[in-house]
């Protein structure tokens, strides 16, 4: 099978596995308990006001009805309108995705840049001090909770020594709303972002560091290594483009596969630092039974996870052409 | 339960001695519950069947989860046994109010303003009719003789003789324990005393109160910054509000009356008291005539007038004003004709009907009003709307037109994720107050902070366990009165909850002074009165110290 066909097959692949995914998140979400208005009930909505309400989110129609007009709204682009907020789902994620994505981006790209650095010097230097520091420390921070680490960061950076502000993306008071540049640009943004995103980084810095030493320590043994340190090459040259050039594929489709679980780990991230978020908003949409946002919401992130698998293959095929298509 | 205590009661038995007072052990249950006169049926029946106990988990209310844990051992020592399933809050709501599918229930009723008026707690929560699917009679509690009470005050304009109404129904609730009423649950809301001043926690919702959040003070800024652990989801007053929204959305909308901060309606857009004419049936009130509105046009007569009419037609909010049959003004007095004595009005209707532009409003169909996108919110309240960013902060500016202009230049209003996160955020001089009340560890904290302080607060509302009445077992009043027996109520307060709170025996808190009745029958925890009623109810326990139905039930 040559590549063409691979990545037509992996696409046809891609459809079904979001066709999949998209049905039983509308199962799970329709098998919850309780409907939408559970939580106007206690503040005094008449069981009328109810029966009306519910006709009027169509959760009176049989499910399938409720199934089929979803899937002709999700393709289209449309993901409906918040049960509770009234608002277009659009309007109410798009913002909050955003927001995750730059923590998130932000943590991951300081874990991987440091990890595959800390991981290739580990290997390189294998037997040192260093190597066993090191694989210590990449193992406690690997399982550490999220939520641990950003308490422990919050009680040292912020009520201890002061330097950051404790949660939220921006000081209070100020203008909202405002364009990318305006958002994320600005210093009082990225003090906010400093301790979240140190969080994340320190939690996903283990796997590439001791990914990328096992690695390294492979290819190290290997007999070329050995040839281009015998034509004499400098050992820089030989670890930068040999060893760790050559150690970091299975890195690559880590990260794209971590880049997904990422998400998930948000949830927990925003909720120490009070992060306007995805993850915050999918929880409050599934404790209120907002099915269109919390359905938006786990759609969305887990777009991400499965079209970060597709590059991931994808990337591999292109990076070492040794891979096979089956 | 000790082999001991079966052995004494096989001696009882045996000596055909049964009910002998003083000589009964304790039957079914503990060791050390001292020396009770019961006994039980002589021939037993089936067992008791398993109470299905729906609770919430410790995630939604860890205090509430607690009690139910301490609830099911006492119920089990008294020979029940109990189904403890623990749910999120939709789900609890769901499956308590609207399936009405539990034995019994432990959730909260919220003690909002226009509750301090005793009509709801006496009418929408224990008469016959309101047993349906989502109603508020979630035990599906009838008796004839209490509805009739619980209609009686509603035409009651004379404060006094409904006090007399009120009371005696909430001495017949007592008694048939449709629900325990276990405790106003109150509690402490933390400030930052070095950066504001003037608080004020109102009866039942502390610093959420109206009074607080125009009277605080900041003391070194112009600003206040509020937390509160949810999100507003909307600030159109014709949507069906939640009560954290209705809070913020009668900061910027006024009323003619609002609930004072001791719980009884006071003029607010109205000059004066009512006038109160025909035995209840018209209500005149003379409207202030210095208004505007935020976008600086007036507020007149025709815009109190148009509001009404609004809402008559609002599928939301109709039922509120249905009674009123005919409105009609005069200058700046408003007439409102009722179809029929309605006691509660001035608190109930004319203290939550929101005042609305008319210029604003006045072209919205009835069914688009829910929908409608005022993007400035304007009203004619003390504060004005500024600016929004959900899940960020809700931004009020003072509005300087205002015959009450609040203390604070900005208030904005900050959702958290949670209430340890704002406790944090409070320390770290990010918050000014909460509007929550944080956990015991957190208190400690709160109190060691030397910039920190808290106000305590009284509840209206209060944590109740319902037992539904629509299930045979549940029927017998003996049962119910035995079960409420079985919640240890003080400790509770005491040691959950740290002190916060005051424990109940009746539907109206003790904090509402007039309409609470302090003599009504009281259930403290005391398994031996527990077993007692149960022996009086013809029930028995076998060997294992099970509950049975005796043979002849």
């Amino acid at each position: 099978m040559g590549l063409r066909e691979f990545v037509i097959r992996r696409v046809l692949q891609l459809i079904v596995t979001f066709w999949a995914f998209f049905t039983i998140l509308f199962v799970l979400f329709r098998m919850m308990p309780g409907d939408p208005t559970s939580m106007f009930i206690l503040d005094g909505m008449t069981p009328e006001q109810r029966e009306q309400r519910i006709a009027e989110l169509g959760l009176d129609q049989p499910l399938y009805v409720q199934y089929v007009e979803y899937a002709r709204q999700l393709l289209t682009g449309d993901f409906g309108q918040s049960f509770i907020y009234r608002d277009p789902v659009m309007d109410i994620i798009v913002v909050r995705f955003m927001n995750t994505i730059v923590l998130m981006a932000t943590a991951l790209f300081f874990a991987y840049v440091i990890g595959i650095t800390f991981g290739a010097l580990m290997g390189w230097w294998r037997d040192s001090k260093f190597e066993r520091g090191g694989i210590v420390v990449a193992l406690i921070a690997r399982s550490s909770p999220e939520f641990w680490v950003g308490i422990v960061l919050l009680s040292v950076f912020v009520y201890w020594l002061g330097w950051f502000p404790s949660s939220g993306m921006r000081t209070t008071g100020g203008e909202l709303g405002g364009g990318f540049i305006a958002r994320y640009g600005s210093v009082d943004f990225l003090r906010h972002l400093f301790l979240p995103a140190l969080t994340g980084a320190i939690v996903y810095l283990a796997t590439p560091t001791l990914l990328m030493r096992s690695t390294m320590l492979d290819v190290l043994n290997a007999d070329f290594i050995e040839i281009k340190k015998a034509e004499g090459l400098p050992e820089r040259t030989v670890l930068y483009k040999h060893a760790a050039r050559n150690s970091i594929l299975p890195v690559v489709t880590v990260a794209a596969i971590a880049t997904g679980a990422a998400m998930g780990g948000s949830v927990v991230i925003e909720t120490v630092f009070n992060w306007p978020g995805m993850g915050r908003e999918m929880v409050r949409a599934v404790n209120n039974n907002d099915y269109p946002v919390a359905m938006a919401a786990f759609f969305l992130m887990g777009s991400v996870v499965i079209i970060m698998n597709f590059v991931a293959d994808l990337a591999y095929v292109y990076l070492d052409p040794r891979v096979e298509y089956e | 339960m000790g082999t001991h205590n079966t052995s004494r009661r096989t001696v009882l038995k045996g000596a055909g001695a049964a009910g002998v007072a003083g000589l009964a052990g304790c039957l079914g249950g503990g060791d050390d519950d001292g020396n009770g006169d019961v006994d039980g049926a002589d021939e037993l029946g089936e067992q008791f069947p398993e109470i299905h106990f729906l609770v919430p988990t410790a995630g939604v209310n860890a205090f509430r989860n607690e009690l139910a844990t301490m609830v099911a051992e006492n119920w089990e020592e008294i020979g029940f046994e109990v189904n403890l399933e623990e749910l999120e809050f939709g789900a609890h709501v769901d499956q308590a109010v609207v399936q009405q599918d539990f034995d019994a229930s432990l959730l909260g009723w919220g003690g909002t303003p226009e509750r301090i008026d005793p009509h709801t707690f006496i009418f929408d929560m224990h008469h016959s009719s309101t047993t349906g699917e989502g109603g508020r009679n979630t035990p599906g509690y009838e008796n004839p003789e209490y509805d009739e009470l619980a209609e009686l005050q509603v035409t009651q304009v004379d404060e006094d003789e409904r006090q007399q109404t009120v009371y005696e129904a909430q001495e017949i609730i007592a008694r048939d324990q449709p629900r325990t009423y276990v405790a106003n649950e109150g509690g402490f809301h933390p400030y930052a005393s070095s950066r504001v001043e003037n608080v004020e926690a109102g009866l039942g919702e502390g610093f959420n109160s109206f009074w607080n959040m125009i009277s605080v003070t900041p003391t070194e800024s112009d600003t206040v910054r509020f937390g509160y652990p949810s999100e507003i989801i909307s600030l159109n007053p014709m949507q069906d509000l939640a009560t954290p929204d209705r809070q913020f959305v009668r900061l910027i909308y006024d009323q003619l009356y609002r609930i004072g901060p001791d719980g009884m309606p006071t003029p607010w857009l109205a000059v004066d008291e009512p006038e109160i004419e025909d035995d209840g049936m018209v209500y005149t009130v003379e409207v202030r005539d210095d208004m505007t509105f935020h976008d600086g046009e007036d507020l007149t007569i025709d815009d109190v007038e148009f509001t009404y009419e609004m809402y008559a037609d609002s599928p939301t909010y109709g039922s509120l004003v249905e009674n009123i049959s005919e409105i009609d003004t005069s200058g700046n007095e408003i007439t409102f004709h009722l179809d029929e004595p309605f006691a509660p009005f001035t608190a109930n209707v004319l203290g939550q009907v929101y005042i609305f532009p008319e210029h604003i409003w006045g072209d919205v169909e009835p069914d688009d009003l829910a929908d409608f996108e005022d993007e400035n919110w304007v009203g004619s309240g003390p504060f004005q709307f500024q600016d929004w960013e959900r899940q960020e902060e809700l931004q009020l500016s003072a509005f300087d037109d205002h015959f009450e202009t609040p203390n604070a230049d900005t208030f904005i209003r900050i959702p958290g994720a949670d209430v340890s996160q704002l406790v944090g955020d409070l320390e770290a001089g990010q918050l000014d107050m909460l509007g929550a009340v944080p956990q015991p560890a957190a208190i400690e904290r709160v109190r060691d902070d030397d910039d920190l302080d808290m106000e305590e607060f009284a509840a209206v509302g209060y944590a109740k366990i319902a037992y539904n009445m629509r299930r045979d077992h549940l029927d017998d009043v003996n049962v119910r009165r035995a079960l409420s027996y079985g919640v240890p109520k003080e400790d509770w307060v005491e040691l959950v909850r740290d002190g916060m709170g005051t424990v109940t025996h009746t539907t109206i808190s003790e904090a509402v002074e007039f309409w609470h009745n302090p003599d009504v029958e009281q259930f403290d925890e005391d398994l031996d009165a527990a077993r007692a009623e149960l022996a009086e109810g013809g029930y028995g326990w076998d060997d294992d110290g099970m509950l049975h139905y005796g043979a002849d039930q």
